[in-house]
């Protein structure tokens, strides 16, 4: 078990993540679009926002690993079950708390619940488990964190 | 007056928080309101089911005349009755939150100032939950009574007279009542304090004032134009940009009819009116969250677009039959969801690449990824204008080849060439002018009426059909040249009522009739002005502004000869071509 694994993990969950939700908006399941999304908080430029949106991923994909990590070493354990376990509470949290509420609440083009005829918002809140952008949305996001936790999980194990 | 418990639709004023709104009655019940969104189930909607479906009535419990307005340049409703012993005024609003103010998730205000005499004012606060299947529980906690409904919650307050559901009290000259009626879902309710409610409305006057100050618009009819533009605005679902196409759902298009159908969706179609009419404003805010919308709405079925989407981005919308409502005046069934989302229309092609056109000539970017997909959605309709659809008027019969929509697929590849000569988008220029030019040898060989001097409905028919003014609005042709100028005369002799236009002749799959389509008209202002005959177009438009009811408010539709309010109300599409007439007849005089 070394940390070193868990980060190396967090890159290629999420390069299979990003490129699995990717996959899905091509295939019309989904109008999600993370790096969009987070790219926007800084600027109005498509672009621009898609290259700054998918830096900005990674960076988070690397964080979370961090946090597998201390889960793995405080339970003394770690391995691609465990890690699918841990995803599973990582969509959880994203998609109900930190891309449903905290994304909204921080983000200056997106709007919210409370969004009223004052303003103009450039991009739809997202909704729970991110509903608003598709049907398919939830089940996609599952299971690329899935995916995510299983490898960091098994990456962090030495495979 | 009210027939069987119902009001007449032109009776109802709307007031809104960008995100759902509430019409209220000239006797004062608040006979529809949906919560927490526009789109969401109703809590009150006396307008469908006086008896079932839930109200929050206020009225003097005397015999009593009504008069109202809208407080100058605001979307707050003043309404005032006097009776033989005096006169009480009613503010009515659902309040915006000033900065930093813990307010309820959604909040409708009423206020009531006695300004004569003394009035004995009585109301009652009945909502029906979930389109009036549910009544819910009713209990008083924290000196308010509360309506609950599993996660929903609603929390009367009331100062100034007692905090009672159902009650009657006597003001007196200078006296004052506030009732807040603030919801919650699925979260604790807020309960509001007096002071920081009326602060609250203060705000919100505040805030439509400063809004609508800033349009300037010095051309005639300014006070229709402005009031539109209020409308307008309601009608945005400030969450997402959306502009929804009416508040309510199932106001039939005859009374006693099967035409009813739920409004409360946001139609591509609307956009290239939207965009024009937003952008003509100085809305610029306004149109750049609505092309957002539009471009981030449809990505999920890009290059295929739907007719119409979800306020919060979603592509489904299945309808169904509410049988327990009795309908406006037994207009039955009583419809929420549109099946219209699964027809092919093939001019909201049109609308949305010419909305991309108004976008890009006035912020002169797309970004990469928006003009791929701009590109692609005019590879489809290359591909694809030769088949049959449903057409504009989403017609439930057999698709045919509509001529307005094989227009409308014309401006979708004439809008992409203008868009890649300015480098905007990927240049197929080459197939879709070939395909541009192959549309207008199709329309110019079946959808024309040597005879009538006139377009037609469908390549093959001789109907006609009122949306065949659209014409002279996307720059198909001269709108002074022949054809035009022909099928303008044909149109307003054979569909026209006096300044009303029914919008065809001819089988649409639904039984019985419908009435006029007020848009219509104002499309037929608008083009007689863009042909140079501004006296007919101002003539026309200034009996139509006349039509609007007290507070200019018009509903989708208008009986030919009683002039009955028909349809949901009010209507985006009407106001939006309001506004685009009267600055195309400003433009033409010059004004």
């Amino acid at each position: 078990m070394t940390l070193l694994g868990a980060l190396a993990g967090g890159f290629v969950g999420t390069l299979v993540l990003t490129t699995g939700l990717r996959l899905a908006q091509v295939l019309g399941l989904t109008r999600m679009d993370i790096p969009l999304l987070l790219g926007t908080m800084f600027t109005e430029d498509r672009t621009r926002a898609s290259v700054i949106g998918y830096a900005f991923h990674f960076v988070n994909g690397q964080l979370f690993a961090i946090g597998y990590a201390a889960i793995f070493y405080a339970v003394d354990e770690a391995g691609w079950l465990l890690g699918t376990a841990l995803g599973l509470v990582h969509v959880a949290f994203a998609g109900g708390a930190l891309v449903n509420i905290l994304l909204p609440a921080i983000h200056p083009r997106m709007g919210t619940r409370w969004t009223d005829a004052k303003e103009s918002p450039l991009l739809e809140p997202p909704g729970f488990m991110l509903s608003n952008y598709g049907r398919h949305t939830a089940l996609v996001t599952v299971i690329g964190h899935l995916a995510y936790g299983a490898i960091v999980g098994g990456f962090a194990a030495g495979l | 007056m009210r027939e069987n418990g119902f009001a007449p639709i032109a009776d109802y004023a709307l007031i809104g928080d960008g995100r759902t709104s509430a019409l209220v009655a000239r006797d004062g019940s608040i006979d529809w309101l949906c919560l927490p969104d526009a789109d969401s189930p109703s809590v009150f909607a006396a307008i469908l089911d006086a008896e079932r479906g839930g109200s929050f009535s206020l009225r003097p419990a005397e015999p009593y005349e009504t008069t109202r307005r809208y407080v100058e340049g605001t979307n707050v409703l003043e309404t005032t009755f006097r009776t033989a012993g005096g006169a009480v005024r009613v503010t009515d609003a659902m309040t915006l939150s000033p900065p930093g103010q813990l307010a309820p998730f959604r909040e409708l205000v009423r206020k009531v100032e006695c300004v004569d005499g003394q009035v004995e004012l009585e109301w009652g606060v009945a909502p029906r939950f979930d389109y009036g299947r549910r009544h819910g529980r009713v209990g008083l906690r924290a000196g308010r009574v509360f309506f609950t409904e599993r996660s929903q919650a609603l929390a009367l307050s009331v100062w100034g007279a007692e905090p009672k559901a159902r009650g009657e009290v006597r003001f007196r000259r200078g006296d004052e009542a506030l009732f807040s009626l603030a919801a919650a879902d699925r979260q604790p309710a807020i309960l509001p304090g007096r002071s920081d409610t009326a602060q609250r409305l203060e705000h919100t006057i505040a805030f439509w004032r400063g809004w609508s100050e800033d349009k300037e618009y010095g051309g005639p009819w300014r006070d229709a134009v402005i009031r539109s533009a209020l409308v307008l605005k309601l009608l945005v679902y400030a969450p997402s940009g959306a502009i929804t196409a009416a508040p309510t759902a199932s106001l039939p298009e005859t009374i006693g009819g099967a035409r009813n159908w739920d409004y409360r969706f946001a139609w591509l179609r609307d956009a290239t009116y939207a965009l024009d009419a937003l952008l003509t404003l100085e809305c610029p805010s306004e149109a750049h969250a609505f092309f957002w919308w539009l471009m981030h709405a449809s990505r999920l079925t890009q290059p295929r677009l739907q007719v119409l989407y979800r306020i919060n981005g979603g592509d489904r919308a299945p309808e169904q039959e509410l049988e327990h409502l009795s309908g406006y005046r037994g207009s039955v069934p009583v419809r929420v969801g549109n099946a219209a989302v699964g027809q092919l229309q093939l001019d909201v092609y049109g609308a949305v690449l010419n909305s991309t056109w108004l976008h890009a000539t006035r912020h002169g970017d797309l970004g990469g990824e928006t003009g791929r997909a701009v590109a692609k959605i005019a590879d489809y309709v290359a591909k694809h204008w030769r088949e049959p659809d449903s057409g504009i008027w989403e017609v439930r019969s057999e698709p045919s080849h509509f001529t307005q929509s094989k227009v409308m697929c014309w401006v979708a590849l004439d809008r992409a060439i203008k868009l890649a000569r300015d480098g905007l988008i990927p240049d197929h220029t080459a197939r879709w002018a070939a395909e541009a030019k192959s549309i207008r040898v199709f329309v110019d060989e079946h959808c024309w009426d040597e005879e009538r001097n006139s377009y037609v409905r469908a390549a093959g028919t001789r109907e006609l059909d009122a949306a065949l003014l659209t014409l002279a609005l996307v720059g198909y042709d001269e709108p002074n040249g022949t054809r035009l100028r022909g099928t303008i005369d044909a149109i307003r002799r054979e569909l026209g009522h006096g300044p009303l236009l029914r919008r065809y002749h001819g089988e649409d799959g639904v039984a019985g009739e419908d009435g006029a389509f007020l848009a219509c008209s104002f499309w037929l202002a608008d083009a007689l002005a863009r042909a140079g005959r501004r006296e007919q177009a101002a003539e026309l438009m200034d009996e139509l502004v006349g039509l609007a009811n007290d507070v200019g408010l018009y509903a989708e539709e208008m009986h030919p000869t009683t002039r009955e309010f028909l349809g949901n109300f009010p209507q985006a599409l009407v106001h939006l071509a309001l506004i685009n007439a009267a600055f195309s007849i400003a433009e033409a005089q010059g004004s």
